[in-house]
């Protein structure tokens, strides 16, 4: 920790993608996370691997940004480092405009708690707690939602109502289905309303159909202004997002915007899922691998 | 949800291997079961043995030494040993010899006792004893098994003739004053009137310690006058060897607790490794460690508390059973606050045998970094 280095600086290079995505927007919104010159090293006895080099990145309040890359190309560990589930070996990291590059294991797990919620692949649901339980579970241990005094209980009611449950509240998670499953664990997210979303391949365990649904409730949390960051190999959750987010060995390049992006597709809600369907057909009919097809540098 | 939400989530994973946490827990119910009813056994051990020898530890036999060169002891020696006994018992003086004791034809060789006061050590289980003792026979009940005495019949001590007036009850302890084979006669009926020896029924074991003291200090101040005989301390040295014994006990009792411990801490391990994942994801959506910590202890103690319980449970049944079916053993051996303690402190150490055996296994998952646990 100690030999976290700033030789070379947060500027030039460090504020590009911030002021990329601010005149993107036209406003100057602080990021709600902000990685500046992050570099994540492992190091075993015979080799050091570098999982993230050099990498700037930041989110604006109610962005959706999917990040793509292949298999070990740091994709993990740029969510594990935005959730503080890691720390980088270099660079500074930002919550809410505050430093978090050093927080002790007890701050991390009070920032995580207030600002930060996670949706996995495989859901993580506790097996033997309700699916309110499950939604509740975040605000359990000290006593409500983190920073009001709202009734937990209710509040996971209501969210578990809100991404369609509402006639589920109280089974377990093995009565659920897979999409049901994933929509508690993105209502367990939203419970101590958070800033920043993070999920970690969402549609992964998902068929094609439920995974659109759950791309949709995305959608309308980032128009209630929480941002979403999706690590994802499937090109179903870029069409959704507002930017596409490439990271190969460790290096992150923005995607172009060449084909019509999921803001098109957000900013009219309630015709998400005609319009993502359609996109699919299309997409799937040209290629499988929409990664490479949109991959070209800038 | 609750206000002890460590409480509900231990609760909830127990109940996903029932049959586990029910082994675990029934570790813990076998070393209760063993520590808290080895320690009742011991009280009930010792507190009936010293039921027994209650009477010998309370008196004090004074006797003339005989390097002294008398064997009775004179009316000064007497009076000073009431004096030195006064307020801490009865002062029995007795004179003590032997004769053959004869009743139609038959005869048998008896302890013969003169006292003018039989009431002082003995007790009646037919008739009544005297209150000052001047004339007739008083046999004990071997004697009068033998001759078949009853209250009435005449027996024949060395020529002279004497009607009994009382059959003793059997002894039920052991004392020095043994009343089963001894007839007890008025002590003017000896050749030599002097009191061969003076017994002191003192009301607790720690006043015929001080009388004993006493009398040597007085009596023998200057020459060893008289041989001072007393058993409390014989007992309080059996009253170590009892508590010795009772450590013992425990000792192999706790073994099976330290057993039991062993499996908490296996079951412990094996659920925490299971939930590797789910811990993680405690971690992940902003549980403190300290809590997740809390939660597996909660379970461990609770697999402590549920075994603790029915361990003192079963131990109690097991303790009144031994008073309800065990001739021997009497409820009021049973029922005493060192057996109530050895439940209450039985359940505590099996509580605190599950924490302990708990507290690796839970800080291992709880401090295990979430991205760690999440990895698949």
């Amino acid at each position: 920790m100690s030999d976290r280095r700033r030789e070379d600086g947060p500027e030039p290079s460090a504020y590009r993608a911030t002021t990329d995505a601010a005149s993107d927007e036209g406003d100057g919104a602080t990021a709600v996370v902000e990685l500046r010159g992050v570099t994540k090293e492992y190091r075993s006895a015979s080799e050091t691997v570098v999982a993230l080099d050099d990498v700037d990145f930041a989110v604006r309040p109610g962005e959706f940004v999917a990040v793509v890359g292949p298999s070990g190309s740091g994709k993990s560990t740029m969510l594990n480092v935005l959730g503080l589930l890691d720390v980088p070996t270099h660079g500074e990291q930002y919550l809410q405009g505050r430093d978090v590059t050093d927080l002790t294991d007890a701050d991390q797990t009070d920032a995580r708690k207030r600002a930060i919620g996670f949706v996995f692949q495989d859901f993580h649901l506790i097996p033997t707690l309700t699916a309110t339980e499950n939604v509740e579970l975040p605000t359990l241990f000290d006593g409500g939602v983190a920073g009001s005094d709202e009734d937990a209980t209710a509040r996971a009611r209501d969210l578990l109502s809100r991404v369609g449950l509402g006639d589920r509240l109280d089974h377990d998670p093995t009565q659920l289905s897979g999409g049901q499953k994933q929509r508690v664990a993105i209502a367990r997210a939203l419970v101590n309303r958070p800033a920043l979303v993070l999920a970690d391949e969402p549609t992964g365990n998902l068929d094609r159909e439920t995974g659109t649904t759950i791309l949709e409730e995305f959608r309308r949390i980032c128009d209630d202004g929480v941002s979403v960051v999706a690590v994802t190999h499937d090109d179903l959750v870029t069409r959704f997002a507002d930017r596409t987010v490439e990271l190969v060995d460790g290096v992150v390049r923005e995607r172009e915007a060449s084909e019509p992006s999921g803001l098109a597709t957000s900013a009219d809600g309630g015709e998400d899922e005609t319009d993502a369907g359609d996109h699919e057909d299309s997409h799937d009919g040209t290629t499988d691998d929409g990664t490479d097809d949109h991959g070209d540098r800038p | 949800m609750t206000r002890f939400p460590a409480v509900l989530v231990a609760r909830r994973n127990l109940s996903r291997n029932r049959l586990r946490s029910a082994l675990a827990a029934l570790g813990i119910v076998i070393g209760v079961l063993a520590i808290a009813t080895l320690g009742i056994f011991g009280t009930v051990l010792q507190l009936s043995a010293t039921n027994e020898l209650g009477d010998i530890g309370n008196q004090v036999i004074v006797s003339p030494n005989p390097d002294a060169g008398s064997d009775t002891l004179t009316s000064r020696d007497v009076r000073e040993i009431r004096r030195a006994a006064n307020g801490r018992g009865t002062v029995v003086p007795l004179v003590a010899s032997g004769g053959v004791v004869e009743a139609g034809g038959d005869g048998t060789f008896a302890q013969l006792y003169g006292t003018e006061d039989p009431a002082a050590l003995f007790e009646a289980q037919a008739g009544d004893l005297p209150r000052v003792h001047r004339q007739g026979a008083i046999v004990g009940s071997e004697v009068a098994e033998t001759l078949s005495l009853s209250v009435g019949s005449v027996v024949e001590i060395e020529g002279n003739r004497y009607r009994v007036v009382a059959v003793l009850a059997e002894s039920e302890s052991i004392t020095p004053v043994q009343p089963d084979g001894a007839v007890v006669l008025p002590p003017g009926e000896f050749v030599q009137s002097q009191p061969t020896q003076v017994v002191v029924q003192a009301d607790s074991g720690s006043a015929a310690t001080a009388t004993a003291e006493a009398v040597r200090a007085t009596l023998n101040a200057r020459t060893d006058r008289v041989q001072v005989f007393e058993l409390s301390s014989i007992l309080s040295t059996i009253a170590e060897f009892f508590a010795l014994l009772n450590a013992f006990l425990l000792g192999l009792a706790s073994i099976s607790l330290v057993v039991a411990g062993v499996s908490i801490f296996n079951v412990m391990l094996m659920s925490t490794t299971e939930r590797r994942q789910e811990i993680g994801v405690l971690r992940a959506v902003g549980v403190q460690k300290g809590d997740v910590l809390r939660t597996l202890l909660v379970e461990a103690a609770l697999l402590g508390v549920v075994g603790g319980l029915v361990g003192a449970l079963l131990s109690g049944l097991v303790a009144v059973g031994l008073a309800a079916f065990v001739e021997q053993i009497s409820y009021d051996v049973v029922f005493v606050a060192r057996n109530g303690a050895f439940l209450v402190g039985g359940v505590v150490f099996g509580v605190a045998v599950s924490l302990v055996s708990g507290l690796y296994p839970a800080w291992t998952a709880a401090s295990e970094r979430p991205v760690e646990a999440l990895r698949d």
